[in-house]
C-alpha cells in the first residue's frame, strides 16, 4: 500500500514566528505521524521561490511584529490570486493572528497607517488608539465543528480588533475574542481557521487537530478517513485543569 | 550575573564595590542600594559602582550618575514582544548612545548588540569581545532567535555558525556589518573540564554553559579596561559561584542535582544544551507556572528545543502548568510513557527522587522558590 502523505505550507516562518505558533504544525505532524502518516513540510519566506500553492494541503501562517506586517503585506499581496485560488480549491489555510488580518481589507495601525490586507475575505481590522491596551489573556471559545460542539482553549495578545465577521470561528466563553469584550471570535470557513488564538492553538485541542487533518485527508484521498484515537492523557488533564480554572471561577487568570 | 562577577573579580583586587542586588534593576532599586551604602552626608564610600541596569533605564541611570563603562551582552525577544519592543528599547538605547563617548562592551556576535557600535562614530571607547567557535555551535539555528536582517540595509545576514540561539560569527553580505576589531576573543572554549583561553592566559571557572563563557569574557573585557592583574582575575572566576538557582550545583540526599531558572525559552534552551551536553544518565524536571510575574501566555515553552535530549530516561513535569509542559514536550518527540506530570510540586520531587540518577531541574520565575523550598535549600 502506498504510504498516504500530507504537505503542509509554512509561510514566513523567520517573520510570522512570535510566541510558539509553530508549535501548530509540530502538533500536526505528530498527530499524523503517530497513525502512519507521512508529513512534507515546506516553507516560504521572502526571497524564496513562489510557492505552488496548489500543490499543498494545509498551509499554515503565524502572528508577527507590527514593523514586519507591512514588509510582509507587501510580499503575500504579490500572490493574491494564486491564494485565492489555492482556498477555492479547498486547501486547508491555518492563519493566526497576523496573518489573521493580512487575509482581511486592511490592517489599520496606531498611526493611522493602513497595511493593505489580501482582500480575500471581508472582515477589517483597526488598532486602537492607546499602544498599551491589547485584549491579552486565556480565552475559551464555543466552536462547531461538523456539527459537534467542543471548547478551544488558547491565549490571545492582540490591540488590533476585526470588525465584519459573518462567519466566525466560535463565540466567546471566556475572553474577548475579536474586539474588546466580544461575543465571537475568529473567522470560519470549511477550509479556513483565522484565529487569534495563540498556545499554540492546536496543542490543547486534539478534536480541533483532527478536524483539520480529516479534512484534509478526506479531501486529498477523496474518502471517508476514519482516524485512528490516539493517547490524548495529557491533553485531556490539560483541559479539565484549564477549563476549570477559567470557566468556573471569577478570577481573571 | 556579569554583575556579580565583575564585583566579585573587583573586590577580590581589594576594591570597595557597591552594587545592586540582582533583578532590582530599575532606578529605584538602584537608589535603594546607594541609600544603603551612604554616609550621613550623602557621600557613598566605594571604588567602583556596579550596577545591572533594565535595558530600558540606561539613558535615566547614565543621566544621573557619572558611570565610566556600560556592558551590552545581548538582546532577546521575551514573551510579550509582538509590539516589536525590543526593536523600540535598541533603538531608544542606540539613540542615547549618540552622545556617549565613555567606555561601551559589546557583544561582537549578536547583531542586535553590535550594531550600537555604530551610534556614535566619535566614540573612540568602543570594546568588541567575542567567543570563537565551540564543539557544539551549529550551521543551522538551533533555537527561535532574532537577528536575521541587517539593521543598516536589511539584507538578511549570512551566519559562518551558530553559538546558540542567534548569538554566533555573521556578516552582512551586502554592508560588510558584523566586522569588528575585537577587543577580548575567548578561545579554546572546553565545556567539560569548564576552562577557555584570552589572551594566551587560561581561566579555570565554575559554569559549563556557553552562555556564560560569553559573560565572563565580557567581564575579563571590564576589568581589563580597569587594569586589574590578570592573576587576581583569574583566581576570583576561579572561584566565582551563584547560589541562587542559576545553574546552581547541591546534592540533594546524595544525588548530584543542577537547578536552573529559565523565564524564557533562551533560558530554557541554555539549560538543555548544558544538559544534552553531559553525557551521563540523568532526570529532569520542569516546574512551570503561570503567575502574573511569569506571565500568563506559556507559549514559550513550544520555542524551546526539546528535540534529540541526550541520555534523559524521565521527565516530570510540575506548577500550575505541569500538563503544557508534558504536551510540548512529548509533541518533540519524547516518550510519553516516561514523562510524569504532577500539578502538585512537592508530589513531583517526591517522584523524582525515587531513583538516585542525577537530575536537572528547570524552573520559571515563581516556581523557582518553591522548589527549592521542597528540595529544602
Ligand atoms: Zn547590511
Amino acid at each position: 500500500m502506498e504510504e498516504k502523505f500530507l504537505n503542509i505550507l509554512y509561510l514566513y516562518p523567520d517573520m510570522l514566528e512570535l510566541y510558539g505558533d509553530y508549535g501548530n504544525i509540530q502538533v500536526l505532524k505528530y498527530r499524523l505521524e503517530k497513525r502512519g502518516f507521512k508529513v512534507n513540510i515546506a516553507s516560504y519566506s521572502i526571497g524564496d521561490e513562489e510557492p505552488n500553492f496548489k500543490d499543498f494541503d494545509i498551509i499554515f501562517a503565524g502572528g508577527g511584529a507590527d514593523q514586519e506586517q507591512s514588509i510582509l503585506s507587501e510580499d503575500l499581496l504579490k500572490y493574491k490570486n494564486k491564494i485565492k485560488e489555492a482556498i477555492d480549491d479547498g486547501v486547508f489555510f491555518l492563519l493566526i493572528c497576523g496573518a489573521y488580518q493580512l487575509f482581511g481589507k486592511y490592517y489599520k495601525g496606531v498611526d493611522g497607517n493602513i497595511i493593505p490586507g489580501l482582500d480575500i475575505f471581508p472582515y477589517y481590522t483597526e488598532s486602537i488608539s492607546d499602544r498599551k491596551k491589547r485584549c491579552i489573556g486565556n480565552i475559551v471559545l464555543n466552536v462547531n465543528l461538523n456539527d459537534k460542539e467542543t471548547k478551544v482553549i488558547g491565549f490571545e495578545n492582540h490591540g488590533g480588533q476585526t470588525y465584519d465577521i459573518d462567519t466566525p470561528f466560535g463565540t466567546v466563553l471566556f475572553g474577548n475574542g475579536n474586539k474588546f469584550g466580544d461575543s465571537v471570535e475568529g473567522f470560519f470557513l470549511k477550509n479556513v481557521i483565522a484565529t487569534y488564538l495563540h498556545g499554540p492553538l492546536l496543542s490543547k485541542n486534539p478534536e480541533l487537530t483532527d478536524y483539520i487533518i480529516k479534512y484534509s485527508l478526506d479531501r486529498k484521498y477523496n474518502e471517508n478517513t476514519i482516524l485512528k484515537p490516539l493517547d490524548d492523557s495529557f491533553e485531556n488533564l490539560c483541559r479539565e485543569q484549564l477549563l476549570n480554572r477559567f470557566l468556573n471561577s471569577n478570577s481573571p487568570s | 550575573m556579569t554583575n556579580n562577577a565583575i564585583g566579585y573579580v573587583l573586590k577580590t583586587a581589594d576594591k570597595k564595590v557597591v552594587s545592586n542586588i540582582e533583578g532590582n534593576n530599575m532606578e529605584t532599586g538602584i537608589l535603594s542600594t546607594l541609600i544603603k551604602n551612604c554616609t550621613l552626608t550623602g557621600k557613598i564610600k566605594a571604588d567602583f559602582l556596579v550596577f545591572e541596569v533594565d535595558e530600558g533605564y540606561i539613558p535615566v541611570v547614565f543621566q544621573d550618575f557619572p558611570l565610566d563603562t556600560l556592558v551590552i551582552l545581548d538582546f532577546f525577544r521575551d514573551q510579550l514582544d509582538r509590539n516589536g519592543e525590543v526593536e523600540t528599547l535598541i533603538l531608544k538605547i542606540n539613540e542615547f548612545l549618540k552622545t556617549y563617548n565613555n567606555n561601551l562592551i559589546l557583544n561582537s556576535d549578536d547583531p542586535n548588540v553590535s550594531r550600537l557600535g555604530k551610534a556614535n562614530p566619535d566614540n573612540k571607547n568602543i570594546y568588541y569581545f567575542s567567543v570563537d567557535r565551540y564543539k557544539y555551535a551549529t550551521k543551522e539555528q538551533k533555537e527561535a532567535g532574532e537577528g536575521k536582517f541587517c539593521p543598516f540595509c536589511k539584507t538578511r545576514l549570512e551566519y559562518e555558525y551558530y553559538q546558540y540561539s542567534h548569538i554566533g560569527k555573521f556578516k552582512c553580505p551586502n554592508c560588510d556589518y558584523g566586522n569588528n576589531p575585537i577587543y577580548k576573543l575567548a578561545t579554546n572554549v572546553d565545556l567539560n573540564s569548564r576552562t577557555f583561553d584570552v589572551d594566551n592566559i587560561t581561566y579555570k571557572i565554575r559554569f559549563n554553559s556557553i552562555y556564560n563563557i560569553y559573560n565572563l569574557t565580557a567581564v575579563i573585557a571590564c576589568t581589563s579596561l580597569y587594569n586589574i592583574d590578570t592573576d587576581i582575575v583569574k583566581n576570583a572566576l576561579s572561584k566565582f559561584v551563584l547560589n541562587n538557582g542559576r545553574l546552581e550545583e547541591v546534592n540533594i540526599k546524595g544525588v548530584p542535582t543542577i537547578i536552573n531558572l529559565a523565564k524564557n525559552p533562551t533560558g530554557s534552551n541554555v539549560s538543555l544544551r548544558i544538559l544534552n551536553e553531559d553525557d551521563d544518565e540523568k532526570e529532569l524536571l520542569f516546574v512551570l507556572n503561570d503567575n502574573i510575574a511569569d506571565g500568563f501566555d506559556v507559549s514559550w515553552i513550544w520555542d524551546i528545543d526539546f528535540s534529540n535530549l541526550n541520555n534523559v530516561s524521565r521527565i516530570i513535569t510540575s506548577g500550575k502548568r505541569a500538563y503544557d509542559i508534558a504536551i510540548r514536550i512529548k509533541t518533540s518527540g519524547f516518550d510519553a510513557n516516561k514523562i510524569e506530570p504532577y500539578l502538585n510540586l512537592h508530589d513531583a520531587v517526591q517522584n523524582l527522587y525515587k531513583t538516585n540518577i542525577k537530575k536537572y531541574i528547570i524552573a520559571n520565575y515563581t516556581a523557582l522558590q518553591p522548589t527549592r523550598k521542597e528540595l529544602k535549600l
